[in-house]
């Protein structure tokens, strides 16, 4: 049985693991370098090399004694500044990050990574100015490098300098017509700004490039369905699913439009990142739409019999408390303690400012419930149905931690059999705008089914939408005392 | 130097030592010097030499038994067994009390596979010395070959009492103490071997098959992961964590140990064999060809490096190189079935249609009753002109009964219930960019999951976008390489899965053989080296269509027919397509026929076809476009089959491979796709329609053969279609003449094909849904009315 002889050289050890770790692969770059260590003497490089796979291999102490050791025997080494950058930057320190960077800068002003690293700190700490002057510098080493541009565009953005930023991205796409990086960043940039057709036109620009990308349709889809070209939409957000079939919102949004069968519920990534992204204009939004769920609940709950009485109501939990809508309309109701549950932390935070919610808690409401060991007298569940198509979880469990008497209010968008959408269920259907409606008839027997008391259960106008009424249904329901 | 210094350097086993006695500076005519130079030479590997000098000591007259002896193993080594047996055993007449001679003569009567007579040498050594380790160690050997783990062990603990340094005997107790399941022993065991021997592979590997035999798997891992920090430098323990973490299936992980393990012993063949071995099963072909190829230099005398070199080069489309490597080997060593095999699909590639099939027939009559080599020949027939159902079904027939079967318990697990929501199990080598994923993947994605739940079953998997396709649909995901035939079927009954579809057939990555001890209740052929009946008794559906299988071409299936009312696929266009371009004869002057398909589909008489149509066409050119025509060689062949039809050189156009999104960017360059036969197009022509550009067809006999019009039939394109090759030739013709009708078919094609059933995924899974539960409910029928009997 042969010997397997080492006949490695340590230069080439050595080359391998910068390359490996460049490309992310640490479960390869180890044993690489631990026998790079042992053929090759102490060096600057080999320190930084450890530093760097210690780091991606999160064992951030062995990172920093490392790091601490070769600066204090290589002070003038930019790598190794800029390799404690991203170690203080892993560990929350972003401001002592900038700093290692800044010296990395100062060290060798001719590295556009260690501008380029300082500009992203810059931004992260809101000093976007300062941000603009990094990535300025680094694009004037490399003016090619499409990460610097972006980093650029992004900073100029940030500063409101749109037209500086597109011009920077378009400058960039010219020299790099391949980058797919810079074609995204270009579309959204415009979406951003509610320039759908330039959005369009760009995304378009890079289909006939053939620049298939999963972003670059599904941002073709966002700016084709804000223009009203909903059959186009579905077709590049189709394209967008068949390169990125785990991406949960373009599965919701292909699934909305009837391409592939709906699931029971819409993803949680997926509304999360819709009211992320929506949370600042939330309100005023839904008040352009005529919203009236929240006054439909108070109407509700002011019939109380606790509430008439004049005595407190509570605990109340408020599933898909948003921006904390329900809780501005009760607030001079004696319901407490009032707790929130949103899986959205950009409306939490809209919520938390408003100061009427005793807890707020991010979570999706399914989980919340099944998790939640507490019994509460009200239950309210303001336009969050139509984030799901089968309501039997909800409201099982709505059931099960409601107390006796206790009241679960919801409303839900009704599904009267015309849809634009699939027509797979009877019960339920998904729309093409990503939203649930269920027929009147199945909530009706899921009420009855879990053993509810009917108090009220009617159909209501919840909003408008492009000027038309939208059908809902508004239900009152107690959890019988026997 | 004295010959007594030598020989007494020798023993201590110091052959190098004495190199200096190959210059004869000390009275080179004395015998004993001459056969003490013959005995450094034979040490120092120079055999022939060595015979020299030995034959000359003892023709000197140096008859003592050990310069015989050396003489003897000089006679074996330089390929002469027979006189050094005869040598050996005049030794051991002549000194009947030495054990060397018995010992070595075992040795060399095992090497030669005469393993009785080498036990009987083995133990008249053990007679004379019974603390003779190497003879203990020999037998034991013998006897671990012929499955006696006990009494091997009892010979190896001996053995590794006397010579406890001995790696290979722990290791060879090892061997034994696995054949009695006695497992962690046996890790013990082969743990002692790599202790003593750290750098040999073998043993860490023998460990690995230990410890996950003992299930202590775990408690390795995390030894492996540790051990290379305290040995940096030695490859073993990463390649063996290489080799566990493959075991566990954690494919990636796994190339990348063996990645870092190459990286140290970058000059050992084996190490790069092993590598290449791995990325193979990950699916980097380019990158385990380039590894092969270094493996084949570092060790230029291994045919089976050579082997699987040409192996992966026709993975890689690289058919000429790997024909010219399988010839190259088998003029070397001699015809062998596996060698054979790979040649007839290297042959059938480069068009070469009846020397295949004549290739794969040599391979059937070396190994008649394997059904491994049989597949070859299946493989080979529906390529070849004029082949016939009832013909290539036999084939498949005779190939299918031959596939190994163990008896495993009838499946009684799954509930009969006809309406109930039904697991389905898809079993494929081809979960990624590639006709299996191109046609099947859209309409998967469509099946209803409130009463379908898909769980595939992958060998090899990718990682592309495709891939990541299915993984998205599917329920559960099992990657099954590391399961032999049994351990996948008990593995899939394990899962209660009520429907199994194959989507590998006899092709690379397939499971048929797995699927011949039935995985579920009910199974079904689809997609993945469709290219007729599977012919295995236990398939008991194939999906198809009307076009596909019409009912009176049903008798040549062993399947049931599992007719979709529509096309037996649902294509699913690449998001990179590019735009279909204007009829490129408006601007050219002339039509420009095209074939995009394998140069295996394309005959000596599809070619005759072709030039009758091109004279029949004057100014008209033909495209073909293949890997194959990456090769010069190649091209010049082909070229002149169409000189030799009169077809000038300048009306042909041979274009090699290209990336996904040029190739079909390149139908911007065709007006017409002529479809070859018997082998149509499959995958090839729904592209070509997507690229506006229609094909003319002419269906045969066989599944492979109605291909395309089935997918035209979908595609409202009916009249593309001939029945025979004379209409054939006249419809391409007649096209052909009629470019305002091209010109506005090619504008409306695209958006035509989109809403038709051939790429109307809805329609399609809710067919197939309906297809699925009618197989199902026919299963639920029989079983009720057995739980009825």
């Amino acid at each position: 049985v042969p010997d397997l002889l080492t006949s490695a050289r340590p230069e080439a050890l050595i080359a391998r693991v910068a390359a490996l770790l460049e490309a992310g692969r640490t479960g390869v770059a180890r044993p690489l370098l631990d026998a790079a260590r042992r053929l090759a003497p102490p060096s600057a490089q080999l320190s930084q090399l450890s530093a760097m796979l210690a780091i991606r291999e999160g064992r951030r102490d062995l990172a920093q004694s490392e790091l601490d050791t070769a600066i204090s025997d290589y002070p003038d080494n930019a790598a190794l500044r800029k390799c404690r950058a991203e170690l203080r930057h892993c560990l929350g320190d972003t401001a002592g990050a900038a700093a290692e960077a800044a010296e990395a800068v100062i060290i060798d002003r001719r590295d556009p990574t260690a501008k380029a690293l300082l500009g992203a700190l810059m931004l992260e700490l809101k000093r976007p100015q300062d941000a603009i002057a990094c990535f300025a510098d680094a694009v004037t080493v490399v003016p090619s490098h499409p990460g610097y541009r972006e980093g650029l565009a992004t900073a100029l953005e940030a500063v409101g300098d749109y037209e500086a930023a597109f011009a920077t991205l378009t400058v960039g796409i010219a020299a790099a017509p391949r980058n797919i990086g810079l074609r995204n960043a270009a579309v959204l940039l415009a979406v951003r700004q509610q320039d759908f057709a330039t959005a369009l036109e760009l995304a378009e620009q890079a289909n006939s490039e053939c620049l298939a990308d999963a972003c670059l349709f599904g941002l073709q889809g966002h700016a084709l369905s804000s223009l009203g070209r909903h059959e186009e939409a579905a077709d590049a957000y189709a394209e967008a699913l068949k390169l990125g079939p785990d991406d949960p919102s373009v599965r919701h949004l292909v699934a909305a439009s009837g391409r592939v069968p709906p699931k029971k519920r819409a993803d949680i990534e997926y509304v999360r990142a819709v009211f992320d992204g929506y949370a600042e204009t939330f309100e005023s939004h839904l008040i352009a739409l005529g919203y009236r769920v929240p006054g439909l609940i108070r109407g509700a709950i002011s019939q109380h019999p606790g509430i008439l009485a004049g005595l407190p109501l509570g605990p109340a939990l408020d599933l898909g408390c948003g921006t904390g809508l329900v809780g501005v309309v009760l607030a001079d109701l004696p319901i407490r303690p009032l707790v929130g549950v949103d899986v959205s932390s950009r409306m939490l935070e809209q919520a938390k400012a408003k100061q009427l919610y005793a807890e707020l808690r991010e979570r999706d409401l399914l989980l919340a419930l099944a998790e939640d060991e507490a019994s509460w007298e009200l239950i309210l569940a303001a336009d969050v149905l139509c984030y799901f198509g089968d309501l039997q979880d909800f409201f099982r469990l709505a059931s099960r931690h409601l107390g006796k008497g206790g009241w679960l209010v919801f409303s839900a968008e009704e599904h009267v059999g015309d849809s634009n959408g699939t027509t797979r269920y009877d019960d339920w259907v998904l729309h093409r705008q990503g939203r649930y409606a269920h027929s009147f008839a199945y909530i009706e027997r899921m009420i009855r089914e879990m053993g509810f008391a009917v108090r009220t259960l009617e159909r209501q106008i919840l909003r408008r939408e492009t000027d038309k009424p939208v059908n809902g249904i508004f239900g009152v329901v107690e959890r019988p005392r026997t | 130097m004295k010959a007594d210094t030598s020989r007494d350097l020798l023993r201590r086993g110091i052959p190098t030592a004495e190199l200096t006695l190959l210059n004869p500076t000390t009275d080179p005519q004395a015998p004993s010097e001459i056969a003490a130079r013959g005995m450094v030479q034979l040490a120092n590997k120079l055999v022939t030499e060595a015979r020299t000098s030995l034959r000359l000591a003892v023709a000197l007259g140096d008859s003592t038994p050990v310069t015989v002896l050396n003489l003897a193993l000089a006679e074996v080594q330089a390929g002469d067994r027979d006189r050094g047996l005869e040598l050996m055993r005049e030794v051991e007449r002549c000194a009947p009390g030495w054990d060397e001679p018995p010992l070595r003569l075992a040795e060399t009567l095992r090497a030669a596979d005469r393993n009785s007579e080498a036990e009987v040498a083995y133990q008249r050594a053990l007679d004379l010395n019974p603390r003779r380790d190497a003879a203990l160690l020999g037998l034991a050997g013998l006897l671990i070959m012929r499955g006696q783990g006990q009494q091997a062990q009892s010979l190896l603990l001996r053995c590794c009492g006397i010579a406890p340094e001995r790696a290979d005997a722990w290791d060879a107790l090892g061997l034994a103490l696995l054949l009695t399941r006695d497992n962690q022993l046996a890790e013990s065991a082969f743990a002692e071997a790599q202790r003593l021997s750290p750098r040999a592979l073998l043993y860490a590997r023998h460990r690995v098959d230990a410890a996950m035999a003992a299930g202590s798997h775990e408690a390795l891992l995390a030894v492996l992961e540790v051990s290379h920090a305290d040995d940096p430098l030695n490859p073993v323990p990463v390649a063996a964590l290489g080799i566990l973490l493959g075991r566990l299936g954690r494919r990636g992980d796994s190339v990348d140990a063996m990645e870092a393990a190459y990286a140290l012993a970058p000059d050992s063949a084996v190490l790069a064999a092993l590598f290449a071995e791995y990325l193979t099963r990950a699916n980097r072909f380019s990158e385990a060809e380039t590894i092969l190829r270094r493996a084949s230099e570092l060790d230029p005398d291994n045919g089976q490096y050579r082997d699987a070199h040409a192996s992966i080069m026709l993975r890689l489309y690289r058919h000429a190189e790997a024909r010219h490597e399988l010839l190259a080997s088998i003029e070397r060593n001699g015809e062998r079935p596996g060698e054979l095999c790979n040649l007839s699909n290297a042959t059938s590639c480069l068009g070469l249609q009846e020397e295949s099939v004549e290739l794969a027939r040599r391979a059937v009559s070396l190994a008649p009753e394997s059904g491994w080599v049989r597949r070859s020949l299946c493989n080979a027939l529906p390529y070849r002109d004029g082949i016939t159902g009832t013909e290539l079904l036999r084939a498949l027939k005779d190939c299918s009964a031959r596939l190994p079967r163990h008896t495993l318990p009838p499946l009684t697990t799954n509930n009969p219930d006809p309406d109930r929501p039904l697991l389905i199990g898809l079993l494929s080598g081809s979960f990624k960019a590639h006709p299996v994923g191109w046609l099947t993947v859209a309409g998967l994605e469509t099946l209803d999951p409130a009463t379908f739940q898909i769980i595939c079953l992958a060998q090899n998997a990718a990682q592309d976008w495709m891939a990541r396709r299915f993984r998205s649909l599917a329920c559960a995901w099992h990657d099954v390489d590391g399961l032999n035939d049994v351990a996948l079927a008990m593995k899939a009954r394990e899962l209660e899965i009520d429907v199994l579809i194959d989507m590998g057939g006899y092709g690379q990555g397939g499971r048929m053989t797995a699927c011949a001890h039935r995985l579920a209740p009910v199974q079904i052929k689809w997609v993945g080296m469709q290219n007729h009946s599977s012919g295995l008794a236990e398939m008991d559906w194939i999906i198809t269509d009307r076009w596909e299988t019409p009912s009176e071409l049903a008798h040549v299936y062993s399947e049931r027919p599992l007719c979709l009312p529509d096309g037996y696929v649902c294509y699913s266009p690449p998001p990179y397509a590019p735009d279909v371009s204007l009829l490129p004869a408006l601007t050219n002057g002339h039509i420009t026929f095209g074939c995009f398909n394998n140069l295996a589909k394309i005959t000596p008489r599809v070619i005759a076809t072709w030039s009758t149509i091109l004279h029949g066409v004057p100014d008209s050119r033909l495209v073909l476009k293949t890997h194959q025509f990456g090769v010069v060689e190649t091209v010049e062949r082909v070229r002149k089959v169409f000189r030799d039809h009169g077809i000038a050189a300048n009306r042909i156009e041979l274009r090699g491979p290209s990336g996904h999104r040029a190739f079909l960017h390149e139908y911007n360059d065709v007006d017409i796709v002529l479809d070859p036969f018997p082998y149509s197009g499959g995958l090839t022509t729904c592209e070509a329609l997507w690229m506006g550009v229609p094909t003319v067809t002419v269906p045969g006999e066989i599944f492979a053969s109605r291909h395309s019009m089935s997918h035209l039939s979908n595609a409202g394109l009916t009249d593309w279609v001939a029945p025979d090759l004379p209409a054939y030739v006249e419809l391409a013709v007649a096209k052909a003449k009629d470019l305002d009708a091209l010109a506005t078919l090619r504008s409306r094609l695209r958006g035509q094909v989109r809403v038709s059933p051939l790429c109307d995924a809805p329609r399609f899974g809710r067919n197939l849904g309906e297809a699925l539960r009618y197989a199902w409910s026919e299963w639920c029928d029989k079983a009720d009315r057995r739980l009825r009997r």
